[in-house]
């Protein structure tokens, strides 16, 4: 899911990417602001997944025709909140110059790429309080909903953004081809990813529920 | 009776065939060149088969001077333009992953169309999905020490706080 530099040939792709990071990074960081008493508190959690997300890209799990990883976005959304979006920026620049695992030009297309759906399963683990489900099932629900959506998500952006950018040089039918082949087989992380931030959320609302982000309190941003 | 018919029929063939080969006239021949063999593999080591190779001419790397596809696995050769020393750069990519490399094609070799054993051998290059710019060893010393940058950050941030 990580695009690597020197496959996109368009460079008002790559700004494009650096500016909505850009964009999403000022939106995350005056949330935290807004919301938080002592926004450094966090800070020690964000690091820990952000170490956890950095490790967990790193491990290839063979998936043929290629190989896959586990995201985390959608868990990292789930427990992180508005800290997810700069914790997976942090983590995917030094994937970038530690493993050439992305790219450095990619970098703002990658962020929009797995930051944005963890903040879109932060969102629909918030969304839970909405619903009237019995307690220790709606979380379970909810969390799995946003674990696998986020990886979901995730390659939806990824698949479009390849497609979009495939140059005139290639064969258009064989590539997209590849890429949807490619979508549907996101499946299999999305699911485990799924039922991983179930058990987590879970666990954590049971043991400390403060832990998780999604726990939306009256008149909150 | 049923094998002398057999024979009969298997000798007229053999007459016939030849003549039939000779009416298209073809020729075929041979001359050794330089070839360079891209081996794409994924960061997981499968390899990437049928994905999309584009090689870039040194003179023109906006143009794409050939496409091709790699076989299932992962290889694809093609024979630099001995006109043409410099930088060629091969781009394989298969669902938005891929890599982009060069293949410097010296000038001693370009000009003297390879005559002797060893020129003639196959270049081979590397192409991967995560390229390798530092060793095995190196990248795990490097994973480790950012991952203690995560843990060191978290640990600074944690620390009590004077009251």
């Amino acid at each position: 899911m990580h695009i690597p530099d020197g496959i996109i040939d368009a460079p008002v792709i790559l700004v494009g990417g650096y500016a909505v990071t850009g964009g999403l990074t000022w939106f995350c960081l005056d949330r935290i602001n807004r919301r938080e008493r002592d926004p450094q508190s966090k800070i020690p959690k964000a690091a820990l997944l952000a170490a956890t997300f950095f490790v967990v890209n790193a491990i290839n799990i063979p998936v043929p025709p290629s190989s896959l990883h586990l995201v985390l976005n959608g868990m990292l959304g789930v427990v992180l909140g508005y800290y997810a979006f700069p914790a997976i920026l942090v983590a995917l620049f030094f994937e970038a110059i530690i493993f050439q695992h992305g790219g450095i030009t990619t970098l703002g297309l990658n962020g929009m790429i797995m930051g944005f759906p963890a903040l879109i399963a932060f969102y629909l683990f918030r969304w839970r309080s909405r619903f009237k489900l019995k307690e220790p099932l709606r979380t379970k629900v909810f969390a799995f909903l946003a674990g696998a959506g986020g990886v979901m998500i995730a390659a939806g952006i990824f698949t479009l953004t390849v497609i979009l950018t495939i140059t005139s040089d290639l064969d258009a039918q064989a590539e997209r081809q590849a890429t949807y082949v490619a979508l549907a087989l996101y499946g299999i992380p999305a699911v485990i990813e799924g039922i991983f931030t179930m058990m987590l959320a879970s666990f954590l609302d049971r043991v400390k529920p403060g832990l998780l982000e999604g726990t939306l309190k009256v008149g909150e941003p | 009776m049923k094998s002398k018919y057999l024979l009969v029929l298997g000798t007229v063939s053999l007459i016939g065939l030849p003549g039939a080969v000779l009416a298209h006239g073809a020729t075929v021949e041979y001359r050794q060149v330089q070839a360079i063999e891209i081996d794409a593999t994924y960061s997981g080591g499968q390899p990437m088969g049928n994905a999309q190779v584009t090689v870039y001419a040194p003179n023109n790397p906006a143009k794409p001077w050939l496409t091709g596809m790699t076989d299932p696995q992962g290889r694809f050769s093609f024979t630099p333009d001995p006109a043409q020393p410099g930088n060629w750069e091969v781009k394989v990519r298969q669902a938005g992953h891929g890599d982009l490399v060069t293949v410097p094609v010296r000038e001693e070799i370009a000009l003297s169309p390879s005559k002797t054993k060893e020129s003639a051998s196959l270049s081979r290059w590397v192409a991967r999905g995560d390229r390798d710019y530092a060793s095995k060893t190196q990248q795990v010393l490097l994973g480790a020490a950012g991952v203690w940058g995560f843990f060191g950050t978290a640990l600074f941030f944690a620390r009590r706080k004077p009251e």
